[in-house]
């Protein structure tokens, strides 16, 4: 269970950073890209960690999986269109936030739940 | 000292050409008046192409107007790094291309009486120190490999420098005067049909299935073909991904004892200083210049810009009887990480649209063979440089470190995009100072001139988004991700972005953003140094 204790960490860590961006989405600025750039991998690093954890078979939250796999699409899309000059959708923002809550709190259930 | 190039202040008569307003249907359209773009429009009237030049300032006034007027076959990279990360047979191709163009350059000088001081001397290749013996040494053989002939010299002729370890001389190199020959072409192309356009900056370009469509401030154009020279491609181009921009800087002086030496020198010690000689209105030597201090635009290893015209003043003084301080200025150059440019179809897929770049800080030879390749492949007549130039080469096992460091470099760049400037307040903003601050969310480029007027921009760069940097030297904002320059109005001056920054309005009481302030567009100011 180390490796979904640590996956939870870097998602909580994404998370965090991933709220305050959202704040900038929803107010029409441009998102501090240091920001982005911390946020983005250390998502990524939760979600490799999470696929180790599943890969290794016995009981596993894919459907955690799934949801934060939407979510990491939903991002590298907005990623591209803020890097060429393109507005952020800001559902889009939205949506992508809510799909990566909607993982984490099944994966906080799979870890922590009876 | 303001900055400003010699071959600017040197040029009496520059012919106003119009700016494009409306359509305008053509078989090849060049966005950028330099030397590249100006050659290739040559080449394709010659082959009886309908052509137009879109310049988004005055023809020649980017980099070609701000180099150093040397024209040589060796190159900054060195042959034998060419012949390592690529092959002997490319390094062989380039020097034949740089031979070549170097005699276009004579022949097209001679042919349309270009008064533009060409004269042929040889190139020297030195060091004072021990251990860079062997890098002059590996470069005489390359270039002797390239089939080009030097020999190994023990005097460094028109030079007053003690204790030469090592030195090659290559004669048949040249000196012009680079402004007023592109002008000359300039005007031979507009004979043979060509249409020339300037302040006509495009905004949109895309290719079509059957066509190209760029869209200028004013008008449209349609072409079978476009070649994009504009020293780098302008908006987001995968190229620009293994070309990084750097700097260097140019010191023009007179000596007292008026003993000019007519040659051009590459003095290779741990740093490298480029040393050269031209004219102001004649073919008589009058002005001596020394270049060199290369650095990534943007990121300045001193924060004062200054120190890198000191150190080459300095320099001179040290080896020659300055008599005054002329000029200074600044250009910039693009690196590819295998040494060699990138000429031709900008992707694989592409099928209409050319590019040239990653000329080093050897452009005004290179820029000669990308308008001959380029017209030439466009006019169907082949070119025997297509593969070594290649632009869709991308990186290879032998440049994938410089890639990566590249690259990395520019991921550094956004990581410093924290929600923090460097001033916490406009008051800490000094008269003649720029400095990024954070107000109300949003980084601000804020300059403050003499009159403590302020001037305020976004200091997101509009090509991909990185923080600009103050270049108190030039007093212009610097994007240190892929090299975009902007004037403190926030407008372009050079590099891949298009649009300008987007200019910002401030509350004078409360210091915070006024809504109706941001507006951004493509129109060049005319204020530009560079015109």
């Amino acid at each position: 269970m180390n490796l979904i204790y640590t996956s939870i960490g870097f998602f909580a860590l994404a998370a965090l950073l991933g709220m305050y961006l959202l704040t900038f989405v929803l107010r029409g600025k441009e998102t501090p890209k240091a920001i982005v750039f911390s946020h983005g991998p250390m998502a990524v690093v939760g979600l490799v960690l999470l696929i180790i954890y599943i890969a290794r078979g016995g009981p596993n939250p894919w459907e955690s999986l799934v949801l934060f796999v939407l979510a990491a699409l939903g991002g590298l899309y907005m990623i591209s269109r803020d890097l060429t000059g393109r507005p952020i959708p800001k559902a889009l923002a939205v949506g992508h936030g809510l799909l990566a809550v909607g993982g984490f709190v099944l994966l906080l259930v799979f870890a922590f739940g009876d | 000292m303001e900055t400003q190039s010699f071959w600017e202040a040197t040029t009496p008569q520059r012919p106003d050409y119009p700016t494009l307003d409306g359509g305008l249907r053509v078989d090849v359209a060049i966005i950028g008046g330099g030397i590249t773009g100006i050659t290739a429009a040559h080449q394709l009237a010659k082959a009886g192409k309908r052509v137009a030049v879109l310049e988004a300032r005055r023809v020649g006034g980017g980099t070609t107007g701000w180099s150093t007027g040397n024209l040589y076959v060796p190159v900054g990279p060195y042959f034998h790094h060419i012949a390592k990360t690529r092959s002997q047979e490319v390094a062989s191709t380039v020097a034949q291309a740089r031979f070549t163009a170097l005699n276009f350059i004579e022949q097209h000088a001679q042919q349309y009486s270009i008064d533009c001081h060409f004269a042929r001397r040889p190139w020297y290749f030195f060091t004072q120190e021990e251990d860079m013996v062997s890098n002059i040494e590996k470069e005489a053989e390359a270039l002797q490999q390239a089939g080009m002939a030097t020999e190994f010299v023990t005097q460094v002729p028109g030079l007053r420098f003690d204790s030469v370890q090592r030195a090659v001389r290559m004669d048949g190199q040249a000196r012009f005067h680079p402004l007023r020959y592109v002008l000359g072409l300039a005007k031979a192309v507009t004979q043979m049909g060509g249409q020339i356009y300037e302040h006509t900056t495009v905004l949109d370009l895309k290719e079509e299935e059957d066509h190209c469509l760029l869209k200028t401030t004013h008008g449209t154009v349609t072409c079978n073909q476009m070649i994009i020279a504009t020293h780098i491609p302008i908006g987001i181009h995968s190229v620009q991904t293994v070309a990084a921009p750097y700097r260097s800087y140019v010191v023009a002086m007179r000596l007292k004892s008026g003993a000019y030496p007519d040659a051009y020198y590459w003095h290779n010690d741990k740093t490298h200083h480029a040393i050269t000689t031209h004219s102001t209105d004649s073919m008589e030597l009058d002005m001596l210049m020394i270049a060199g201090n290369h650095h990534k635009t943007g990121q300045a290893s001193h924060q004062e810009y200054q120190h890198y015209f000191n150190e080459l003043e300095a320099y001179a003084r040290q080896h020659f009887d300055i008599a005054s301080v002329e000029f200074r200025w600044s250009a910039q150059h693009y690196r590819s990480g295998d040494g060699v440019p990138y000429i031709g179809l900008t992707h694989k897929s592409a099928k209409r649209t050319y590019i040239a770049t990653g000329f080093y800080a050897d452009g005004l030879t290179y820029g000669t063979v990308a308008g001959i390749q380029l017209a030439d492949t466009i006019a169907g007549e082949g070119s025997p440089w297509l593969e070594a130039f290649d632009a869709t080469r991308g990186t290879n096992l032998s440049t994938a470190g410089e890639f990566i460091k590249e690259n990395a470099n520019v991921a550094a760049q956004y990581l410093k995009d924290i929600p923090a400037g460097q001033a916490s307040h406009f008051s800490d903003i000094g008269p003649g100072e720029g400095k990024t601050i954070e107000v109300d969310s949003e980084k601000l480029a804020v300059y403050r001139d003499e009159h403590s007027q302020l001037h305020v921009c976004s200091a997101v760069c509009t090509h991909m988004k990185c923080i600009v940097n103050w270049n108190n030297a030039e007093k212009t904002w610097d994007c240190p991700c892929h090299g975009s320059r902007f004037m403190i109005d926030g407008s372009v001056i050079e590099g891949p972005a298009i649009l300008n920054l987007e200019r910002k309005a401030i509350d004078p009481t409360s210091g915070h953003l006024l809504e109706s302030g941001g507006k951004t567009s493509g129109e060049r100011e005319i204020n530009n140094p560079i015109t």
